[in-house]
């Protein structure tokens, strides 16, 4: 287990944004996949609706639109930003890092460290331990960790495994480089055994001959190497034994009091998983937050999503003690336990912006 | 744990009838056998026989008694 701790970085802000576009599975799919298969999927996964991006919205406008927020709120002055990272699936484009674009779009300082992570369900946590690792070794006073995806766009249209399970959405996390923090604890794995799990096989560099028409899979999905394949059964029987083993070990080590969680923030996989972790792991069911339900499987986001979901509307000033544990592609898994208070928690942005000057010339 | 306690274990699991499963039923030829009760599978097989089932073993049963051999 490779595990961490900080001492002198705060969790100062967080804010999500979704698009205002809102879909209830049941009327889009019940006369594609019939009713019966629909209201099944939705007691298992927990899904009921999601918000689903315009064809023009990518990812980093609902980063932008929360890291506005928070800059805004907490009265930010920009230069001290010296890292922002964002952690994506769904970059703008295939180069470069669209966390430059967001550099600029964000008027940061030419003195800011910017990258691109590519990870999905277990990147809040990674990205929290690279933003903080960064921080922790360098003179950067605030640190933003930008995080998003649009899931929706590389989906077949009749995959029932996946098209009704995800929601678009993104995030921001400001830290705050402060002498009396709060620790932030965590721990990780990875095991590239079963980085085919899930992956969009063409659309790279490895598969270039792969042909576009959409044909039907072994496990009976229309779905081209241009799509999403997700081996949910794989992936399920992955979550269900190493993430329970990774949360006792971490327990175990920190001494880590499961009286004193305030909220079990976890990556919103689908509510059936959830449900065998919170048994597998011995956790309190009530302090399990539930925000896909609404909100659908939102990859990256969904840790942060779940927070602006619980607290956005509470202000009543006391420290919240989060577990927060993501897992999924990769494979990778990860947890990080940390204190927040709930002021610093905005409610959940519905928004329809995005970039309008994101083509390039050709002149 | 005999042959009619793990038929009738695979049948809730499944939910399907009593007694509508035989160790000689193909699998593939169980609607029920879908995604959702795989995974029910896993949890059933980690639970209640404490093994670890992996996704190729799942993809190895042709039979219903393949997994009755499994839960032994």
């Amino acid at each position: 287990m490779i595990h961490s701790q900080f001492n002198n970085i705060k969790i100062a802000g967080i804010a999500t944004a979704v698009p205002v576009g809102r879909e209830k599975i049941a009327d889009k799919y019940g006369h594609v996949f019939g009713d019966e298969k629909v209201t099944k999927f939705s007691k298992t996964t927990g899904v009921i609706e999601r918000h689903i991006a315009k064809k023009e919205q990518c990812s980093s406008d609902f980063a932008y639109i929360a890291a506005e927020k928070l800059l805004f709120e907490k009265g930010i002055n920009r230069s001290e930003i010296g890292i922002c990272i964002f952690v994506t699936q769904t970059p703008d484009y295939r180069i470069p890092a669209t966390a430059c674009v967001l550099h600029k779009r964000l008027g940061l300082s030419k003195d800011c460290i910017c990258f691109d992570i590519n990870l999905g369900c277990s990147g809040y946590v990674f990205g929290l331990e690279t933003v903080s690792s960064l921080m922790q070794s360098s003179n950067v006073k605030y640190g933003l960790l930008l995080v998003g995806d649009t899931m929706t766009k590389m989906i077949a249209p009749n995959d029932a495994s996946s098209v009704m399970l995800f929601g678009d959405s993104g995030s921001a996390t400001l830290l705050e480089k402060a002498d009396s923090a709060p620790a932030i604890k965590t721990a990780y794995r990875t095991d590239g055994e079963g980085f085919k799990a899930i992956i969009v096989p063409a659309d790279a560099y490895r598969n270039m001959d792969a042909p576009e028409e959409r044909t039907v899979w072994g496990d009976g999905n229309e779905r081209s190497d241009y799509d999403l394949y997700m081996n949910g059964v794989e992936v399920f029987g992955f979550t269900v034994t190493e993430v329970p083993a990774l949360i006792n070990e971490f327990v175990e080590e920190n001494q880590i009091n499961k009286e004193e969680i305030d909220c079990y923030a976890f990556h919103q996989a689908n509510c059936f998983i959830l449900k065998q972790l919170v048994k597998k792991a011995k956790l309190d069911n009530d302090k399990m937050h539930i925000s896909m339900d609404r909100y659908g499987n939102t990859s990256v986001t969904s840790i942060p999503l779940t927070l602006c979901d619980k607290y956005g509307d509470c202000s009543d000033g006391e420290n919240k003690k989060i577990f927060s544990c993501g897992f999924g592609i990769g494979l990778s898994w990860g947890i990080a336990e940390f204190e927040v208070n709930a002021n610093d928690i905005y409610p959940i942005i519905e928004t329809d912006d995005y970039y309008k000057d994101g083509e390039v010339s050709r002149d | 744990m005999n042959d009619e306690k793990k038929l009738a274990m695979l049948e809730e699991l499944m939910e399907l009838d009593e007694g509508t499963l035989k160790p000689e039923t193909e699998l593939a030829d169980i609607d029920e056998y879908n995604s959702m009760a795989k995974l029910s599978l896993i949890v059933m097989m980690s639970d209640e026989f404490g093994k670890k089932l992996t996704n190729d073993q799942i993809k190895s049963f042709k039979t219903v008694h393949d997994i009755m051999d499994y839960m032994a």
